[in-house]
Parts: structure tokens; sequence; C-alpha cells
């Protein structure tokens, strides 16, 4: 990405037409956007010019929950920067910060006060011991690999959620651990079919 | 010091002309294909073209008539690249689809999953590994005596190495059970396992076979060496893994393009008997002239690197195969000149583009190449004469 200017929102992106409270939206995170940029410009510019009101936008048209996805940040470090950056976002919509295709373990004490509801962990690059007992924040478990072609097992992955349980964190959802254009689209398709499979086993299993 | 001569090189593919693709894929050659066979046959002064040109009207093709479709396009190539003034040649990979699947298709252990997006719109048809990967014998070893039997030019066997096809893979083997939440310790030694199979059991019987038909130069292409930083091991232990006991390959090389080079040091010291990295610098670099610093972004960092922590010698990519645009052979000279400046010296240097060109139409590769040849050659001239002018007491 090459910067020309000070960045700002030109205009939102449209929403979806969908139900009130029942979809999420997904944006790269502050820190993400400016790594693209080679550090061109500041995280806290990209947060507070383009992605605030395109945040806002999202919030008026009935967003449930936004989704910073930040694949640099267990990369490359930057957490101080990342998390201020973030705190310069709209509070009108939950957020939650997803680190997708990394090892989250060495930030999970440090994004445990980040102003964010919710971190996305990719479980097929963190150890479940990463998981302090306790951990204050909801874990978003990236429980299903958008970069593998293998089946996830739905036993398997409502097993492991449930192990996960036995941490207490704050609270859990299910997720896959990143995007879904890692892999053909029938692949993909069946990936979210199990995941939901998982889903409803744990709704009506020991975590309903 | 000895007169400086850089040797000028390729790195591996080449775009197929219409009429091999068209013949290949069974859609009709139309009359500008085989125009373009004349062009080039008359252009490259390939010995004989008329039968080809006789040989494309004469469609529908069978499986001969393929094959030797097939040894055309090889020759074209070839032609192309030694009238262009390259000093080492292959034949433009003419008869592999991609790389990637070049060695999934043959090797058992594969089965393809369907296409993704590899970078921008391109995309690939990337495999899943469901066994421990093996290979019945070489793959390559008739593709190299055709070369050999068709030019008197020194040959660099391309080869795809075993990290990139691993990286480039779905894993539906080494780390499936067990793979969620797992510690990064077993994620790590799942991945070792996958890279050794494939170098041991796909790669090196092909470097076996290769050597014994006559190949003394082999290039081990790895451009996901850097994908994930802390697997450059991986990528050290896949080539020399490759290597392992087979004797008689004078030459080994590693060409890695697009990558940060940066996270190659140190692992890479550790590549055995690799006497050079063949890495992509005009991508990143002006198109101005000049031998600054200023004037060479795109090759001061990676020099450092050399400089800093030490390699034996570097493959000087010094034509940018993203784009149309063709280097004055004074741009290429000066990329040379500098490179010669920041490495101390020219032993350590040889040229080639910074990557295949197979993305390049061939009137824009012979234009290319052509230049990077005359640069070359210019940046020769300026070290010699500075060389022998007598020094001024």
């Amino acid at each position: 990405m090459i910067v020309e200017g000070e960045p700002r929102l030109r205009a939102p992106l449209p929403a979806p037409d969908l139900p009130e409270g029942r979809w999420l939206a997904t944006l790269p995170s502050p820190l993400a956007f400016a790594r693209a940029a080679g550090n061109a410009v500041s995280a806290q510019t990209m947060a507070a010019s383009v992605l605030a009101p395109q945040i806002e936008a999202y919030a008026s048209a009935g967003c449930a929950l936004v989704v910073l996805s930040d694949p640099f940040l267990a990369r490359e470090g930057g957490v101080e920067e990342g998390l201020a950056a973030i705190g310069e976002l709209p509070s009108g919509v939950p957020l939650a910060l997803q680190l997708p295709f990394g090892d989250a373990a060495p930030l999970l004490e440090a994004l445990a006060d980040a102003p964010v509801s919710a971190i996305g962990v990719d479980f097929y690059s963190t150890s479940l011991d990463a998981i302090e007992d306790g951990y204050p924040k909801e874990i978003v478990a990236g429980v299903v690999d958008s970069r593998s072609s293998a089946m996830e097992d739905p036993e398997e992955i409502a097993g492991f959620v449930e192990a996960l349980s036995q941490r207490h964190p704050a609270g859990i959802a299910v997720s896959v651990n990143g995007d879904l254009q890692f892999v053909p689209e029938t692949i993909a398709r069946e990936k979210l079919a199990r995941l939901g499979r998982a889903s409803v086993a744990l709704k009506e299993g020991a975590l309903a | 010091m000895s007169t400086v001569r850089f040797v000028t090189r390729e790195i591996g593919s080449l775009g197929k002309p219409s009429w091999r693709v068209k013949s290949f894929a069974g859609r009709p050659l139309e009359a500008a294909d085989i125009e373009e066979a004349e062009r080039w046959g008359r252009r490259l002064e390939v010995a004989d073209y008329e039968q080809l040109l006789e040989l494309l009207r004469s469609a529908p093709f069978g499986a001969a008539e393929l094959a030797t479709i097939d040894d055309w396009a090889a020759r074209y190539a070839l032609r192309l690249l030694e009238r262009a003034g390259l000093d080492v040649v292959y034949d433009g990979e003419q008869r592999r689809t991609e790389m990637y699947d070049h060695v999934a298709a043959f090797a058992r252990g594969f089965e393809q999953r369907g296409t993704v997006r590899s970078f921008d719109n391109k995309y690939y048809t990337k495999a899943a590994v469901v066994e421990p990967p093996t290979v019945e014998g070489p793959q390559d070893v008739e593709e190299l005596r055709f070369v050999q039997e068709h030019t008197d030019r020194e040959v660099k066997v391309p080869l795809t190495g075993a990290y990139t096809m691993v990286d480039w893979s779905y894993d539906e083997h080494y780390a499936h059970e067990g793979a969620l939440g797992a510690s990064a310790e077993r994620r790590y030694e799942a991945r070792r396992g996958f890279v050794t199979d494939v170098a041991e059991n796909v790669i090196r019987p092909n470097v076996e076979g290769l050597v014994e038909a006559g190949a003394h130069w082999v290039q081990i292409d790895e451009p996901a060496a850097t994908t994930k930083p802390d697997e450059v091991p991986l990528v050290v232990h896949g080539f020399n893994a490759a290597f392992s006991g087979v004797e008689g390959v004078e030459k080994k090389s590693m060409h890695i393009c697009f990558s940060d080079y940066s996270a190659l040091w140190p692992a890479v010291l550790e590549l055995e008997d690799c006497f050079e990295l063949q890495l992509e610098f005009a991508n990143r670099d002006s198109r101005e002239l000049g031998t600054r610093d200023e004037d060479r972004p795109g090759y001061a960092d990676t020099l450092r690197l050399f400089r800093e922590h030490g390699y034996p010698g570097v493959g000087l990519g010094v034509l940018d195969i993203h784009s149309d645009f063709v280097e004055p052979a004074e741009l290429v000279r000066d990329r040379i000149l500098y490179a010669v400046e920041a490495l101390g010296g020219p032993e350590r240097i040889q040229v080639n583009p910074d990557c295949g060109l197979r993305t390049r139409s061939w009137d824009v590769v012979y234009d290319k190449l052509a230049n990077m040849v005359e640069g070359t050659r210019l940046a020769e001239e300026e070290l010699n004469r500075a060389h022998a002018a007598p020094a001024v007491g």
C-alpha cells in the first residue's frame, strides 16, 4: 500500500442487508492497516480517520460485533501501539481482536486489558496451554483451520471446546482461525457445516 | 586482479508460446499462432523450424505429435536464451505446468483439492499430502537430456525445493492428528517430518537421476523460504536432505524471490555446499541510473546482509520480471557496479533476472535478456578498464 496524504474514509462501506443484531463485520485492525502501509501512516490515524467512521456506520446499521483482524501482531509485535489505536475506536458496538495464523501465547497477558470484549485465538497456531485459568476476555476460538483441507471432526471440536471451558475464560465462541479464501469453496462450505454441527453439539451437551 | 567476467543466466521459466499451449489444450490453432512460430523461428534461427510449421498445420494432434511440439517449444526457448547471449541456459521449463503442480502431479501421496488464489488474481491447483510422498524414479532426466543434446552452453537444472512443496500443500497426513491446540514443538516436528520426506523421497531421487545423466548444476527454487521466518531452518534442512549422499553435483544453488531476506540469516549459513543464493533485487529498485546507495534502494539492504553475515556468492537479480519495462543496459551496468562496490569486489557475483520470466511476452523477454547481457559486458569493461588504468603517483 502506498500512502499519499492523510488517509480518511471518503464514504463508509455499505452494510449488508441482514437482520439487525444478527451480523458481524470483519475489518483490518488499525495496526494491521499501518503495517500493511509500511508504517507510512500511524495506527492511531487509521483508527481515528478511517476505521472509527466505518464502525459507527456499521453500528447504525445493526452490526452486532466488529472483528478487528490483525495478522501482524503475533509475528511482529506492537501490542502497545495496537491497543492504543483500538482505544480510539467507538464503543457503540462490541469489538473483538482476532489474531489469525499466529501464536497468541506471548500476547494474551497484555491483551487481557485490551479495549475489546473478545480475543480471537488461532488454536492451530496456539497451544491450549496458553489460556490461563480465568482469562478475563471472551475467547473466539479458531477451531476450524482455514489453511488446511483436512476436515475437522465436530466431536473433536466439541471436545476441545469443553477442554477450553475447563480453563474458565470469560466466554467462548467458536469460529474459523482465519479467512476461508485459502481453501477451495467446496471445502470451505463443508468446514463451516462441521463448525455448525460442533456448535449444536456443544449447545445440546455439557456447555448448554 | 584477473579479468572480470560475470556469468549470465536465466532463473527458470519462460512463457509458453500460444501454439504449444493451444495444441496441448486441444484448442484449434489460428493463423496468428503459426505466424508466431514462424516469426520466432526466423528471428532465433531455429534450425528446420519449417518442420514445426508444417506440423502445426496438420492438426489435430495425437500423442506423438504433441511430444514433438513439446520438443519444439523446448528448442525455441533454448534458442531464445542462447541468442540473447546467456552463458547458462535451460529450456524455460516448457514441459512443466508450473513449479508446484509439476512435482505434486508426478509424486505419489498428493491429491488435488481444487484451485486457490496464489497472489493477485492468479490461482493454482493446490494438493494435499495424504500419505508419505514418494516417486517411482527421477522425474526430469529426459527433459535434461534433450537440453544437453540441443545446446553447447552450460546447463543449470531448476527444481522446486522441498520446503516450498510443503508450504504450498495442504497437510492431511503429518499434522492432521491432534493438530487442534497442539504445542508449537509438535507442529514444528510435523512440518519437519513432511519436509524430510519430500526432500529424501521426492527431490533426492530426481537429483540422483539428473546427476547420473550428467547434470552438474542444480538450482533449488524456494519462493516460500521466508513465509514463516521461524521455519527457515526447515528450508535449510530440506536443501541439505535433498542432496545428502548424492555425489557428483558440482554446483548447488538456491533461488529465493520476493521475500524478507533478513529472515534468511543466520540459518542460511548452514546450507551445505550451496555456492550461491540467487535473489531478487530489481523489483525493489529504482529505474534511475547511478551507483550511490540512494540510486540503488533495491540492493543496499540485502547486499549489506551478504557483507555483514557472509555468504559465498550472490546471483544478482538485475531484471524486474513483474514489469514490461525493458531495463536499459546502462541500468543493468549500474546495478552490477553497485553490487561490486557493496561486496568489495566482483568475485562473488553472477548475473540473472530476479526470477523466471513466464509472465512476460517473448518480445519483452528477449529485449530484457539482451540488455542484461549487454549491461553485464558494460560493467565488465568499466571494471577491467579501472583495473588496467595505471596508478597516478
